[in-house]
């Protein structure tokens, strides 16, 4: 969604959106160790258990939200000011991408840490074959929450309307009084802290944290996006949904070793046949 | 305009000093570190070269053996009845073919190099052989186990390695799944690599000469986060024994996320998840009872005799616990010197000496002896098992 969000203001395809996830999923691994939390200790319950979940959620969400906000300040806007080409700022982003990586594997090493384990995997219910347990329903639950919150707000608040009006137009939107810059700078803040708080429940999924952590979800992120039709916000959750069905369906029929084979294969078949994705490409139009 | 791009230009050079910092720390490090103790008064200078990585991907690897070896010379050096100072010089090839082959030449034309310890990878080691024996000097590999080296200069008599290949490994495994474990629904899963596949293939093939088969073959991408695919097709095999063949960090999270899925067959894998790394990657719960074999021996805080002496001296000397072929770098290091104490102080006389005088070694992570294409005679595979957070000796 990041990348949706901030293709669709600024036309410019933010590759370091990968790196913002992955300061998340150290944030919240950092934000563990602080809370005290060993490898070691027991699974946490009740109070305490939707406490740690809301800090370490709430840390990978501000630091990659700052992350992004850094970003933009240094790297994206002084570009914008001097009317680089788009291409410019293209390599910026790959540039940034790969500098972030090697900082956090210079750092923190090439191995993976392992995250504590604070929510017992227990399963809940057994629903036609698929297995149901509390870490998924987590997960499932805090997507359905940020995609939601995240559509009611570019389609209601103010800022959401400065948003939308800089991505239809940006000329006529400053003539309107918006400021343009102000209106960038929180989009990157928006999608960071939503990738904040992705890398955060990716971090407690699957318990480990590496440099290049990143690089996969970006690009299925960003597959997803294209998918649902870039810069189309409903597209991108769309996307994501049917990626992953498609994924896992093509793994069960096919064998694991085709699973993005099969999964990229649709996705060109989808372009052929509806470039602009399956929504199109509009996040300008996307309407209450 | 002006201000901010002062700025810009003002943070990215405080980055770029940053970076080289970083950059230059590390180099210093790895160049200074020989093992030049104690006088050196009348005795002759002699050196031997570890050649593998020390920086990078497999860098952990590579410092084990660095450090075993070390362990070896240093206790050498300390011996007031010895007749030379031995200097390990370190010549790192982050483990990557093409770097090996741009880093030869130095040890190549150093004639004051004697033996090689290393290369530590089959594919480095690929890449030099041809130059080693056209140069008459003489390596040792303490841990290169893909089993096309012998072959790759014809009547090659530079090479040897202190360790089993991997179609002996593959068989141990598919032998102990079927004899010991008595696995009946075996799931056998690799990660696609040349070293998983090949592994996984191996063992499936020895299996099926004792009668046995694997029930299901999966494949996984190791560079992905979620292995639910591979898991729920495991899962519906209900398997007794799972093996995977693939590197630490991967089997790792396969075992946890086995685990959480509720499956609990022995999980055995290679020697490319025998590292502590595992467990951190599994977690102490779930890795409790796993099992990873290995053609390596391991120095462990419980093993007794001279695997437990050389616990103790590597910790006094490296500062940290041994891992996976320190043992083995230890027994190649001691074979030169055994050479060296004999008199052989030229490349012609060392590489004389280890293919033909050394008869049987009695090494500390197991005796040594030759074949004529550099192989070991008597190849023996060891179990491990993982026990409250700590890899400990099974069976071999």
């Amino acid at each position: 969604m990041g990348y949706t969000l901030v293709y669709g203001v600024l036309r410019l395809i933010n590759f370091a959106h990968s790196e913002i996830f992955m300061i998340g999923v150290f944030a919240s691994l950092f934000s563990m160790h602080a809370m005290g939390i060993g490898p070691g200790d027991p699974t946490k319950t009740g109070l305490a258990l939707v406490l740690v979940l809301l800090v370490t959620i709430g840390a990978g969400m501000v630091a990659s939200g700052s992350a992004a906000v850094i970003m933009e300040r240094v790297a994206y806007r002084p570009l914008r000011r001097r009317n680089a080409p788009r291409l410019s700022a293209l390599i910026t982003a790959i540039g940034i991408s790969l500098f972030l990586q090697e900082l956090f594997a210079v750092r923190y090493g090439r191995n993976q840490l392992g995250f504590p384990r604070v929510l017992a995997k227990r399963q809940l219910a057994d629903v036609l074959g698929a297995n149901v347990r509390t870490d998924k329903v987590l997960v499932f639950g805090a997507a359905l929450v940020l995609m939601v919150g995240l559509d009611r707000f570019v389609a209601r608040s103010r800022l959401g309307r400065g948003i939308r009006a800089t991505a239809q137009d940006p000329e006529t939107a400053a003539l309107m009084g918006v400021n343009i810059d102000r209106v960038v700078l929180l989009t990157f803040l928006l999608g960071g802290l939503l990738a904040g708080a992705a890398g955060a429940l990716y971090g407690l999924f699957f318990e480990f944290a590496k440099y290049n952590i990143g690089f996969l979800p970006g690009i299925k992120a960003f597959t997803a996006a294209v998918l649902g039709g870039i810069g189309n916000i409903r597209g991108a959750l769309l996307g994501g949904l049917l990626l992953g069905l498609l994924e896992n369906w093509g793994a069960s029929v096919l064998g694991g070793e085709w699973k993005d084979v099969f999964a990229f294969a649709v996705l060109v078949l989808v372009l052929l046949f509806r470039p602009t994705g399956l929504l199109g490409e509009a996040l300008a139009r996307a309407r209450a | 305009m002006t201000r901010s791009r002062f700025r810009l230009a003002g943070l990215l050079a405080v980055l770029l000093t940053l970076a080289l910092g970083l950059a230059g720390c590390g180099k210093d490090s790895n160049n200074n570190s020989n093992s030049n103790a104690g006088d050196t008064g009348a005795k002759t200078a002699v050196n031997l070269a570890y050649v593998g990585p020390l920086t990078g991907e497999a860098a952990n690897l590579g410092i084990n053996i660095r450090n075993g070896a070390k362990t070896a010379i240093e206790e050498y050096n300390k011996k007031a009845d010895r007749k030379y100072t031995v200097t390990l010089k370190e010549f790192d090839t982050e483990g990557a073919p093409d770097k090996a082959t741009t880093v030869k030449d130095q040890y190549i034309n150093d004639q004051s190099i004697i033996g090689i310890i290393g290369p530590a990878f089959s594919g480095e080691t690929k890449a030099v052989i041809p130059s080693l024996q056209d140069a008459g000097l003489v390596m040792v590999s303490a841990s290169a186990t893909n089993k096309d080296l012998p072959n790759i200069t014809p009547g090659s008599t530079v090479f040897h390695r202190a360790i089993a290949d991997d179609t002996f490994q593959g068989k141990g495994i598919g032998d102990y799944i079927v004899d010991k474990l008595k696995g009946k629904t075996v799931v056998v899963v690799d990660d696609n690599s040349e070293y998983g596949k090949g592994l996984a293939d191996d063992t499936v093939k020895a299996m099926e000469a004792k009668g046995g088969k694997a029930a299901k073959r999966v494949k996984l991408d190791p560079k992905a986060a979620d292995f639910s695919a591979a898991v729920n097709e495991a899962k519906s095999a209900s398997p007794d024994v799972v093996f995977y063949g693939g590197y630490y960090q991967e089997a790792g999270r396969l075992k946890k996320q086995l685990t959480d899925a509720g499956v609990n067959a022995s999980f055995l894998s290679g020697d490319g998840s025998l590292d502590p790394g595992f467990i951190t990657a599994a977690g102490t719960a779930a890795s409790e009872g796993a099992l990873l074999s290995c053609p390596c021996n391991l120095a462990t805080e419980t093993s007794s005799g001279k695997l437990g002496e050389f616990f103790k001296s590597y910790k006094a000397i490296n500062g940290k616990e041994p891992g996976t072929y320190s043992p083995e770098a230890y027994d190649v290091a001691n074979i030169y010197i055994k050479g060296l104490e004999a008199g052989n102080t030229t490349r012609a006389k060392m590489l004389n000496f280890v293919e033909k005088d050394l008869g049987t070694y009695d090494g500390i992570s197991k005796t040594i002896e030759f074949e004529d294409n550099g192989n070991i005679k008597t190849p023996s595979l060891y179990v491990f098992e993982v026990k409250g957070g700590k890899i400990t000796a099974k069976e071999s």
